[in-house]
């Protein structure tokens, strides 16, 4: 009882500290930009959801702004604390280390979620009637996508000193450099994972991979197991973090 | 080393046993073992000598590489064993939007206190370290003595069996340093462990029972002080003595073989430098009685931390012979067995 408590309280203390963090003023002013991408995209013309999943969803959203707000969450739940040189008061108490780590991850997946799905529901409102259809296709795999991220970048978190640069470096370089090559080298992304399940479920309104995500460059894998595949990842992370930061000095 | 727990009848609260610590190839901590009982302990050292390790080890910070730690029978670095430390780092972090009352109440939290009894509890250790009325301050406005205080009162909160202390007197002026000097006495009176490492040494005999003395990751001497000190037969220790017939009396000690040097300070007081001091206290104390010499005062000057460790120092010194003191009587060389 005791301990449920103590975890509950660093999970709120986590979450009240993030929110008003940097990381939150730019995520806020990314999704502040990219809305207002959204206002102007939808006021030139007839607008369908197909437009708005291929021309704002998949190279905004998906690509940049979901990795962002996990990235900006997720890393400075452990590794804020190991640079502000107050991890040793978390590691001073009685809390096993995993309840520690899984405390923050809490903490750091609810902030995410929220960001991440109330920024898709914005991307949308800003859209118009479009939008909000789209969005109501997508919002399954940005979910899945976010415990991925959070899983990951906590875990960069527990692994790194400098989490939000390796963090910055993976999201920026790996997932857009191998995200787009060809092959199946493209599926150690993320980003290839998300792009799967909204392809399957936008297949009813014609959107298919299509120029560099043409289907034989792109190989895609069904819905179903591209979502099996993100709830794998995001256990696994959340798993080898646990067991790193389990394991791990922090001097 | 072991002859510190069958001479010792204090049980121990905190126990080191052949504890080694690297840092990729740097050696932090060579070998070493030892014991923390109810009471003030010293841990002195230069810098780099191994006191943060130490401290990190004894408080589940760190691993060691070889050998083990346990608090209260608990292997340090094990959750369990946390609920017996408390401990002050010296790194002067805090969440510093907070007040010092919310950050020990959170604190309070963590430790798995809620409701009244967090509340109760926070109150009191706000209470105990002087802090009460100023504690709902935002962190970032204070002094550096009462961040300090802060912490002190954080690490009180579960009413620890080890307090574990890192430069605790940095930056606190000197009559913050006397409170907190007082506080922790009360603390250690209450059966408690109190583990203190300080640079400023003049602290350190007031302050603690015991000294451990530690250099480039050993720990060369440990006990009371006037134990260590016993133990350095190698050094003259110096006594000054006030004497009326101070002329006659150094003439008849010049005659001894533990009187190494003599010099007269004014008309009346001596200072003296024997060795071994073992032999000339019941020498002095005979002479003195036989020959009605009236002697007003006696005072040994160097057994203050600050000479042991620069005795201690020198002693450690590279082509010096190296050997470790223990609190038991023991003289250990390098590898651990009896010097002659």
């Amino acid at each position: 009882m005791t301990t449920a408590f103590a975890v509950i309280q660093m999970m709120l203390t986590a979450v009240r500290r993030m929110i008003w963090s940097r990381q939150t003023m730019v995520s806020l002013l990314l999704l502040t930009l990219v809305s207002l991408g959204c206002i102007a995209w939808s006021l030139r013309g007839e607008r369908d959801p197909a437009d708005f999943l291929r021309q704002i969803l998949l190279p905004m959203y998906v690509a940049f702004l979901l990795p962002m707000s996990c990235l900006g969450f997720a890393t400075v739940g452990i590794a804020g604390d190991r640079e502000e040189g107050t991890l040793v008061y978390l590691l001073s108490t009685p809390l096993p280390r995993p309840l520690i780590y899984t405390a923050k991850f809490a903490a750091a997946l609810l902030l995410a979620l929220a960001w991440s799905l109330g920024g898709l529901w914005v991307l949308g409102a800003a859209a118009g009637p479009a939008g909000r259809e789209a969005v109501a296709i997508a919002w399954p795999a940005a979910l899945l996508a976010t415990l991925a991220y959070v899983g990951l970048f906590q875990w960069f978190g527990a692994l790194f000193r400098r989490a939000t640069i390796m963090a910055l470096a993976y999201a920026l370089f790996l997932e857009v450099f191998l995200g787009n090559m060809p092959g199946i080298i493209k599926r150690v992304a993320i980003t290839f994972y998300t792009q799967c399940i909204l392809f399957e479920a936008a297949a009813p309104l014609g959107v298919s991979p299509s120029g560099p995500h043409s289907e034989t460059i792109f190989q895609p894998i069904s819905g179903s197991t591209a979502q099996m595949i993100l709830i794998l990842l995001s256990a696994g992370f959340f798993v080898l973090g646990a067991a790193v930061f389990s394991r791990r000095e922090y001097p | 080393m072991s002859r510190h727990a069958t001479t010792d009848p204090l049980p121990a609260i905190a126990e080191l046993a052949g504890v080694s610590k690297f840092y990729g190839p740097v050696m932090a901590l060579n070998d070493v073992t030892l014991r923390l009982q109810p009471g003030i302990t010293g841990l002195v050292g230069p810098n780099g000598a191994g006191k943060s390790t130490l401290i990190r080890l004894l408080t589940g910070q760190l691993r060691p590489g070889l050998g083990r730690v346990r608090v209260c029978g608990r292997d340090a670095w094990r959750a369990t064993a946390k609920a017996h430390i408390g401990y002050c780092a010296d790194a002067d972090a805090f969440y510093e939007e907070m007040s010092g009352r919310q950050f020990v109440r959170l604190m309070a939290r963590f430790h798995g206190l809620f409701g009244a009894a967090a509340r109760q509890r926070c109150e009191a250790v706000l209470e105990e370290v002087g802090m009460a009325d100023r504690a709902d301050r935002p962190l970032a406005g204070y002094s550096k003595g009462m961040r300090q205080r802060i912490k002190l009162a954080q690490a009180l909160l579960h009413d620890p069996d080890l307090l574990v202390l890192d430069e605790p007197l940095n930056g606190v002026d000197p009559l913050g340093r006397i409170d907190l000097l007082k506080q922790l006495t009360q603390i250690a009176n209450r059966g408690k462990a109190v583990l203190v490492s300080s640079h400023i040494l003049d602290e350190m005999d007031r302050l603690a029972q015991r000294v451990l003395f530690l250099c480039r990751g050993r720990l060369i001497a440990s006990g009371t002080l006037a134990q260590v000190r016993d133990m350095l037969d190698d050094h003259p220790l110096k006594v000054c003595v006030a004497c009326n017939s101070a002329r006659a009396l150094a003439a008849r000690l010049a005659l001894h073989d533990t009187v190494h040097g003599i010099q007269m300070q004014g008309s009346d007081r001596l200072i003296l430098q024997v060795r071994p001091p073992k032999e000339f206290f019941p020498m002095f104390a005979e002479l003195a009685c036989q020959e009605a010499f009236e002697i007003q005062r006696l005072e040994i000057l160097d057994a203050s931390t600050e000479a042991v460790f620069d005795y201690l120092m020198q002693a450690s010194q590279p082509g010096a012979e190296s050997r470790r003191v223990s609190a038991a009587g023991s003289v250990v060389d390098r590898q651990g067995t009896p010097a002659p």
